[in-house]
């Protein structure tokens, strides 16, 4: 979290992570496309050809002045490949809170347990734990016709119980719900931190 | 001191008070009159922008720290796997019309200077590093701010989920 006094700025840093595929960049791309032009900047992609992720997307959403003070929220994803491991570190780097959006077909499960892993570990080094630093899960891809159960997938990914969602990115279900989320859960944790 | 201060769970939180940014502006206006650079940006290592002097209509800056900071964080990698012990203190970026020289400035600093070709380097590097030392002078200014308990109350919370809601629709 960075705070302007100057500006009366408030920055907080969100990061959308979880396995390759899973859905991360077009949960940016329906908010930047749904969202009043004059509350959000440009959307950043690095992407390679084959529309994976490469380094990351970048989006920066403001909603106005709140007491006088101005929130601002910058949405980072990071690339979900494996080799990808330091990239994901990077980014992580100054982060309030973490979405880690799952891919809900039966194949992927490993996947999304590997990268939680990896997720957790990333933040260990940083000196947080998933066990109390903000973040949900979203169950990306509910309209696939090989998905897994919610209550596999709760029992197999949520261990903390954080706050869950069911998604379909790609039209928007579930997207300003999980996004809505970690904003009120990084807010509380900080008032809680004080 | 500019805060970075480390919260119970070892997130980070940095505060900057209108006089420390005030100062900073000033270092920053300095040091774009006398290289003649295009744009300077000063941004935390997280990639948030902290603030801004010369031509900045034309380059989205708020980007441009999201990527020079990752740029940073990659060599900071790329240090580790070559067996430097500490962080590439500088980086360089040489193109055809422009330049772009980027600086720690302390840990969790740096600077972003966009020049044109036509600017020496020297030039650059020696104004830039002397902002830097004055940079480092005003983040060790003892000035206190106060901390986010005085905007993030309950009251902020249930107005920004309002808000939100009304962003949303």
């Amino acid at each position: 979290m960075f705070i302007n006094w100057a500006l009366q700025e408030i920055n907080l840093k969100i990061v959308y992570y979880g396995p390759g595929m899973s859905g991360k960049t077009t949960n940016l791309e329906y908010i930047h496309s749904k969202l009043d032009p004059s509350l959000t900047g440009e959307l950043v992609t690095l992407k390679t050809k084959e529309d994976r992720t490469i380094f990351f997307d970048f989006m920066q959403i403001e909603v106005g002045r709140i007491k006088g003070k101005k929130p601002k929220f910058n949405l980072y994803t990071v690339p979900g490949q494996v080799y990808y491991a330091s990239s994901r570190k990077i980014i992580l780097n100054g982060v309030d809170g973490v979405v880690f959006v799952a891919d809900s077909q039966k194949d992927r499960m490993e996947g999304n347990i590997e990268t939680l892993l990896d997720l957790e570990n990333n933040l260990m080094s940083m000196g947080y734990s998933l066990e109390n630093f903000p973040w949900v899960i979203q169950y990306n891809k509910r309209d696939l016709p090989n998905t897994e159960s919610m209550d596999i997938l709760q029992k197999k990914l949520n261990f903390f119980n954080v706050p869950s969602f069911e998604g379909v990115a790609i039209k928007g279900t579930g997207v300003f719900d999980t996004l809505k989320s970690i904003i009120n859960l990084v807010v509380q944790h900080v008032q809680k931190q004080l | 001191m500019v805060q970075v201060k480390k919260l119970k769970d070892g997130s980070r939180q940095i505060i900057l008070t209108a006089k420390q940014f005030d100062q900073i502006t000033k270092v920053l206006s300095e040091l774009a009159a006398k290289t003649k650079a295009s744009t300077i940006l000063l941004a935390d290592i997280s990639g948030q922008l902290i603030t801004q002097r010369g031509n900045t209509d034309d380059i989205n800056t708020q980007i441009l720290s999201a990527l020079a900071a990752s740029d940073f964080a990659a060599t900071s990698e790329m240090a580790k796997l070559v067996g430097e012990d500490a962080k590439f203190k500088l980086l360089f970026h040489e193109g055809e019309k422009r330049n772009v020289y980027l600086s720690n400035v302390g840990d969790n600093f740096f600077l972003v200077v966009v020049f044109d070709v036509s600017v020496t380097l020297g030039l650059v590097r020696i104004y830039t590093k002397k902002a830097i030392q004055n940079l480092l002078n005003v983040f060790e200014s003892s000035e206190q701010g106060d901390d986010a308990s005085k905007i993030l109350d309950q009251d902020f919370s249930s107005m920004l989920g309002d808000m939100l809601d009304e962003s949303f629709k």
